[in-house]
């Protein structure tokens, strides 16, 4: 497929069914829509686009900013298509809580602004939101911004009438599914392609899917924060319901591992919502049918985007999803025994080691640290450094003196430790470490 | 906005829905405040509350000294697992009592004055100048007392050290110590934006204060520094923590020798038992602002949220009443969390560049420290059916609202009441709680608080924790009423209660001594 434009190919993304084997439903055949294979990596390039392309000409020529409340997807694709049209892009938020987008963001020339956390020392009369605030700061200097605003745009619902919805009755042979599954961010998507499902079949269910509160699933808002959506309207689902953080990644690990399908967790919530909440209706129909075949029903959830992004998420809500086994020689496996046979020395014996034998200094702390006071001739290979390096080998000779140094004396023993396990003869750990040292008054420098 | 005020149900727990079709009654809302077990057993103690109030009039405050010692324990332990060392001061502002500052100074704990009452009360109290810091703005009366007495000043603002400076040379004072504090700290990549603030000094210009440290080492010693955030935000503050180490580098190039980063207070405490709770009230208030179901406060007052075309607009103002991380919990966080430049977790920063961490907390280290008596004084409906309970007591004695903070207090019955209480209804009721003075706007809460039952007049309702800013910070003497009395109480080996007038509590006395 030939295109001019990269803009050209946002939008037209496969339908594509979940094997009944692994989703376990009878009489339902579920789809995903796979949004995820749009240009920039999520169903966010229509609304972007949709919302952006009006206004294009206009904000070239007066060189205005675009900006927008945007946490994720939508920020990566107004990133991408401002600097496509030589804009600049600036991104505003209080819920960029994805490592990888923000720098990607930050990679793809954004500007990034976070809003301030809470506050502890409650101001009663201070109820200026930060949308307030935002828009504010933004009618103040009208001329040089062009604010997509996509909770309220209804552009960002139009690019799923015109383009997502009909795509999926198109692919389904010109019906609409008996189902229809979203996870309501900025509600756009869902609002959209409902619309355009039930003008197709008034009966179609539609399915909208929250965070559980004070739960965090990245692109999905919770049942409260929807309230603040100008595009949401409740009257679009006719059911909704909460998903949790870890039924996310679960859902999102079965397409991942069983469906072939990169998706991340907003995805995964979309496809667990579904699965759990047709689960039932699908029993119901099965149990009518009695053993005749039932009449197959359709589903589609939306895949919103990719999975790469996500890894610090999974990491820290999950660790177990990402473990392997141990390194032979890692910190962490050094015993008690070990430990209590290691050799440490005091600040006055390390002194005159040090004057006598002249052992190689290693100080375990960050370069910054190090670099801000040291014990006189110490190196620095800071310890995250010195445990890959171990995994190796011996990173100096097995008879070489050495004298390892941390902040109190615990981390240095743990790596005489381990040192002495691997065949070293002579490492000795300051007892205390660099606190004890400066606590005697032993003499340090800077650089 | 705002539906009538006569759609505010009073019983909840019999509301028959509108529709008349016999629906499941709601839930009652309740917010039931978290208790751990000193505050607990106080609770189970009405003849005492009672008698209390009987004899020293309501409102009453009663605070547990024992339980702050405990929590100076529990924010140590976070310092022993981060092998850190260093002060935790208290905020004396969050609580006026003698016996809680008298109990403090017989632990390790140091203090943060902020006023020259402050400070004397302190070191009244058996605080030794070197374990006090004085902050927040000074006037000078406030700096010779600070100097003069040889505490750690925590200096606001450039002008203010020029200004302790000249006051050491003209009276030829001792060399004072002091902390800078700081604010506007910048961060690269990702710009975060701060709550503007009126204290303190931009990191970015703080060279010439470090200059002045440098030129002026006979009169001032530099400590360290520190910073204040208004913000229950972990990465503003490690944004401002590592800032201040990088800015701990420059002074020692300037031949300085800093030992001390100050992180300020705002560590929060959690005031409910129930998160679920919770969840369910603060949606339901969401549900009430944008009209989809009656009121839960005094005219529809939407705590900061307003209704604008079905859509809610505005901020919560309330404190987020529940915290799954709270006090040492949250510090522990905090030094967990990466240092946005240098990488390696907080307390790991500190340590490797032997720093000692000095923490001000008030309301988590006097969290769960003691509660608010008040007597029921009236119980009556209004022609709409609304139910009002008027408390002998003003907003101002329990500023619960003034701090955003929203639990229900416990009813605490007049024991040997002949008959059933009330009007012999058992079931949970919403109820506005009014206070005593002459004004319309004396409302203890704007919300509609449930209670298990409909009080009687006598009953008592203790507001429980509110020793963090909560008993005094807000009271004041409107209508010539007198302030409420607090006292100190405890538990002896044996089980019983003692207690005292807050003003005579002394640690050593030995009635008390073993008491768990």
């Amino acid at each position: 497929m030939r295109y001019d434009d990269i803009t050209e190919a946002i939008g037209n993304t496969p339908l594509v069914r979940i094997d009944p084997a692994v989703h376990g439903l009878r009489t339902i055949d579920l789809y995903a829509k796979l949004e995820m294979l749009n240009p920039f990596g999520s169903v966010k390039d229509r609304a972007a686009w949709n919302m952006l392309r009006p206004d294009l000409a206009g904000a070239v020529e007066r060189d205005a900013q675009v900006v927008e409340l945007s946490s994720g997807n939508t920020a990566k694709a107004l990133a991408v298509l401002a600097g496509l049209h030589g804009l600049r892009f600036r991104s505003v938020t209080n819920r960029m809580r994805v490592p990888e987008l923000r720098e990607l963001l930050l990679l793809l020339g954004a500007e990034i602004e976070e809003l301030p956390g809470r506050s502890e020392c409650l101001d009663p009369t201070d109820t200026d939101d930060p949308l307030t605030q935002f828009h504010r700061a933004l009618t103040e200097d009208g001329a040089h911004h062009l604010h997509t605003d996509q909770y309220f745009n209804p552009r960002n619902t139009e690019a799923h009438t015109t383009g997502t919805g009909p795509e999926i009755v198109k692919d389904l042979g010109g019906r609409a599914p008996d189902w229809f599954v979203a996870c309501v961010g900025t509600a756009g998507s869902s609002t959209g392609v409902a619309r355009v499902l039930r003008e197709h079949d008034p009966g179609v269910g539609v399915l909208g899917l929250v965070a559980a509160k004070s739960d965090f699933i990245p692109g999905i808002r919770t049942l409260d924060e929807v309230a603040e959506v100008g595009l949401f309207d409740p009257e679009t689902y006719d059911v909704i319901e909460a998903v949790t953080a870890d039924e996310a990644i679960d859902g999102m690990v079965e397409l991942n591992r069983r469906c072939g399908l990169l998706a991340g967790p907003t995805s995964g919530a979309a496809y667990r919502g579904a699965v759990s909440h047709l689960r039932p209706l699908d029993e119901e129909r099965a149990r009518r049918a009695s053993g005749e075949p039932a009449e197959r029903a359709t589903a589609v959830f939306i895949a919103c985007d990719r999975v790469e992004s996500y890894l610090g998420y999974v990491r820290r809500r999950r660790p177990e999803l990402l473990g392997r086994a141990p390194h032979r020689n890692a910190l962490a496996t050094v015993t008690e025994a070990e430990l209590a046979a290691v050799r440490d020395a005091g600040v006055a014996e390390a002194r005159r080691w040090i004057e006598e034998e002249r052992p190689l200094v290693v100080d375990l702390r960050g370069s910054h640290a190090y670099a801000a006071l040291h014990i006189e001739g110490a190196i620095n290979i800071v310890d995250e450094l010195f445990e890959q390096q171990v995994h190796g080998g011996l990173p100096f000779g097995r008879d070489r003196p050495v004298l390892l140094v941390c902040p109190v004396g615990e981390k240095s023993a743990r790596f005489a430790a381990l040192l002495t396990r691997m065949g070293h003869t002579n490492v000795r750990s300051l007892a205390g470490g660099v606190v004890a040292w400066r606590d005697a008054g032993a003499p340090l420098v800077r650089e | 906005m705002g539906a009538p005020l006569s759609q505010d149900q009073g019983l909840v727990g019999s509301a028959a829905s509108e529709d008349g079709s016999g629906a499941a009654p709601e839930e009652p809302l309740f917010l039931e405040p978290r208790l751990e077990p000193p505050l607990r057993a106080l609770l189970a103690a009405p003849d005492l509350l009672h008698e209390l109030v009987d004899a020293l009039g309501s409102p009453l405050n009663v605070v547990l000294p024992e339980v702050v010692a405990s929590n100076v324990e529990a924010f140590r332990a976070v310092y022993r697992r981060h092998r850190l060392q260093g002060r935790i001061c208290f905020a004396h502002k969050a609580n006026a009592s003698s016996a809680l500052v008298r109990r403090l100074a017989d632990t390790e704990a140091g203090l943060d004055a902020a006023s020259v009452a402050e400070l004397s009360h302190a070191l009244g109290a058996g605080f030794a100048p070197d374990r006090v810091v004085a902050t927040g703005p000074k006037d000078p009366d406030f700096l010779w007392l600070a100097a003069r007495a040889g505490v750690t000043v925590h200096v606001d603002a450039p002008a203010e050290l020029a200004d302790l400076v000249r006051l050491v040379r003209a009276r030829g004072l001792p060399r004072v110590r002091v902390l800078l504090r700081l604010s506007g700290f910048a961060s690269e990549g990702v710009r975060l934006l701060t709550r503007r603030t009126r204290f303190g000094t931009p990191a970015g210009a703080v060279g010439e204060l470090l200059d002045l440290c440098a030129r002026e080492r006979d009169a001032v010693e530099l400590l360290g520094v520190g910073y204040h955030l208004d913000t229950t935000g972990l990465e503003e503050k490690a944004l401002a923590l590592e800032s201040c180490v990088l800015v701990l580098d420059e002074a020692r190039a300037r031949g300085l020798d800093p030992r001390v980063v100050d992180v300020g207070g705002g560590f929060g405490a959690s005031y409910l038992a129930d998160g679920r709770q919770w969840e369910r009230y603060t949606t339901a208030l969401t549900d009430a602002v944008l009209g989809r179901r009656p009121p839960l406060t005094w005219g529809g007052h939407g705590y900061g949220l307003r209704n604008e075309g079905g859509t809610v607009r505005g901020r919560l103002t309330l404190y987020p009443a529940h915290r799954p991380v709270a006090g040492p919990g949250y510090l522990d966080e905090l030094l967990n969390t990466p240092a946005p430049g240098l990488g390696r977790p907080l307390a790991e920063v500190l340590l490797e560049h032997l720093y000692d961490l000095w923490v001000e907390p008030g309301r988590s280290l006097v969290d769960q420290c003691g509660l608010s008596l008040a007597r029921v004084v009236d119980v009556r409906a209004t022609e709409d059916g609304t139910r009002l309970v008027r408390l002998a007591m003003t907003a101002g004695d329990v500023s619960l609202e003034e701090h955003g903070v929203l639990t229900d207090p416990v009813l605490v019955p007049r024991a040997g009441a002949a008959d059933p209480p009330g009007d012999g209804d058992d079931r949970p009721v919403g109820v506005h709680l009014v206070g005593d003075l002459c004004l319309e706007s004396d409302l203890v809460t704007r919300r509609t608080v449930f209670l298990p039952r409909l009080p009687d007049r006598g009953d008592l309702l203790a507001f429980a924790n509110t020793a963090g800013y909560c008993m005094d910070f807000r009271a004041h003497r409107a209508q010539m009423r007198p302030g409420a009395r607090k006292v100190a109480a405890g538990r002896r080996p044996d089980g019983a209660w003692w207690w005292s007038l807050d003003e005579r509590y002394w640690p050593h006395t030995t009635r008390r001594s073993g008491e768990s």
